[in-house]
């Protein structure tokens, strides 16, 4: 018996572009369909020597669509010239089922000519080996197709563990913005009716906000952006969320003095160059005001009634995590029975329509009016569908976007 | 993003444009490579071809500015307009970089 080539030993752990396949020669099921058992036994004797052991033989065109659904192979050589169902249409039967529409097929056939080759790929064929068979090729192009669908394989089923694991990863993350039932408890005790929508463009992101009682009539409210996307932006945006749950219960009542403090916790986490733009305002229903402190966040928009325009507060300050040291002062705004305010993330702004124009504060503005006349007790969902009907899901950046009313 | 390195006498002018977002990181690494080539040269960003500037590139100003600082290089910005403009005054930017009109 001949030797097998060197060249055609089976070696381990198959690799392409340097992906590990997870999958050996050894496991790979072959079925090979001719009509002559001479034929099929040397096939089988090449497979052997590429360490291809599992190999059925199917000698008619109906036998090889039995064994297809029997012997559920990893890869069909299907000869051309099958005494009843002729090759092609077997080919072609095989293909309309959906189970083995992606199999790798390879058709072999004694000197085919451009033709038939035409025909064959028309019918589905992944590859074309003429006849008489040359050992060294024909394990090279087998192994190809096995490697090329196990490496799609190893794709898919990677992608499918990073969509899951995103999927989990998103409903952690809007697990951390407060519940319906304790914001109604907290307009309960606090007198503010806080509602909020939050929309990331992959599915993660860096948007973060949370609100919560400081004390008889007081809530306090936290929002804030982190630098950058995905997965990197959400792990730096739940240590910003633990930071706020940790922080010492008097800094709650003083915006700047908690921005400080989360700014030196950021410091000493987030590497130079990443940050995160940062509200926190108290509102005080005993005062009739709003206390706030800002880190560069997008302009406050505010209005003292439903029948006032909404103008931007001042959101300037500096960002919290970016510079050792930073300072933040306090502002106070009159925030009266009917007042709003909204909260939102510069994915909102700085949306461009197809001229190239950016939405701009002026234009969150009239959505926000929009927003407040027809859903009037949702008005922070409202406002972000109407974004989205306008500028498309596709929207390059997280939007975030949070409503505080004092009912009238 | 795009940008154009002018070498005076007391100072290295980096002229940045177009957009300068987070898909930039590679290209603001070899910004930060030509500071390496120019020691003891003070380092100016000239913004004034800057359309926009995402929170990314905010963060690739205080990425430049940090490294000018651990070379004891000056380190400025300059120029900026609309948008990229408005953007450094909200952060303050003038508390921690020199800025210039």
């Amino acid at each position: 018996m001949k030797r097998p080539p060197k060249t055609l030993r089976p070696t381990a752990a198959p690799t392409v572009y340097g992906i590990e396949l997870g999958q050996s020669p050894a496991q790979w099921r072959i079925l090979a369909a001719d009509d002559s058992l001479f034929s099929l036994r040397t096939l089988a004797r090449f497979l052997q020597w590429a360490g291809m052991d599992q190999v059925a033989f199917a000698q008619s065109g109906f036998e090889a669509l039995r064994q297809a659904e029997s012997f559920r192979p990893d890869l069909i050589v299907l000869d051309a010239w099958l005494s009843g169902l002729d090759g092609v249409e077997t080919l072609r039967r095989l293909r309309a089922d959906p189970r083995f529409r992606d199999l790798p097929i390879l058709v072999q056939a004694a000197t085919p000519s451009d033709h038939l080759r035409t025909v064959c790929f028309h019918a589905g064929a992944t590859d074309i080996i003429a006849k008489p068979i040359n050992p060294g090729e024909f394990i090279t192009r087998v192994r190809y197709h096995l490697e090329r669908r196990a490496l799609v394989d190893e794709l898919k089923s990677f992608r499918r563990r990073i969509e899951r694991d995103l999927t989990q990863a998103r409903a952690l993350q809007l697990a951390l913005a407060p519940e319906a039932d304790a914001l109604a408890e907290l307009e309960r005790a606090s007198g503010f009716q806080i509602t909020g929508a939050l929309h990331s463009s992959d599915e993660i992101g860096g948007d973060v906000w949370t609100a919560f009682e400081i004390g008889e009539d007081r809530a306090g409210l936290f929002v804030a952006d982190l630098t950058g996307h995905g997965i990197p932006a959400a792990i730096n945006a739940f240590r910003l969320h633990t930071l706020i749950s940790r922080a010492p219960r008097g800094d709650l009542d003083d915006p700047a003095r908690l921005l400080t403090h989360l700014n030196a916790r950021l410091r000493e986490i987030l590497p130079v160059g990443q940050y995160a733009t940062a509200f926190y305002g108290v509102f005080d229903r005993a005062d009739g005001v709003l206390r706030y402190a800002s880190a560069g966040a997008p302009s406050p928009l505010f209005r003292p009634d439903d029948d006032t325009p909404f103008q931007p507060l001042d959101g300037s300050g500096m960002f919290i995590g970016a510079f050792d040291g930073a300072e933040y002062d306090n502002r106070t705004q009159p925030f009266p029975p009917g007042a709003s305010l909204l909260l939102y993330s510069d994915g909102f702004t700085e949306a461009r329509d197809p001229e190239g124009r950016m939405l701009g504060e002026r234009g969150l503005a009239q959505f926000a009016a929009a927003a407040a006349d027809t859903a009037p007790d949702s008005p922070a969902e409202r406002l972000t569908a109407d974004f989205i009907d306008c500028f498309g899901d596709r929207v390059d950046d997280d939007l975030t976007a949070v409503w505080v009313r004092r009912p009238a | 993003m795009d940008y154009q390195i002018d070498d005076a006498p007391e100072e290295t002018i980096f002229r940045l444009g177009g957009r300068m977002t987070f898909v930039d990181h590679e290209k603001f690494r070899e910004v930060l490579a030509a500071f390496d080539a120019r020691p003891g040269k003070r380092l100016v960003f000239d913004l004034s071809g800057l359309e926009f500037v995402d929170s990314s590139g905010l963060g690739m100003f205080i990425i430049a500015r940090d490294a000018a600082l651990k070379k004891n290089a000056a380190f400025g910005l300059r120029g900026a307009r609309d948008d990229v403009r408005r953007l450094i005054t909200i952060a303050k930017f003038h508390k921690m970089f020199d800025i210039a009109d």
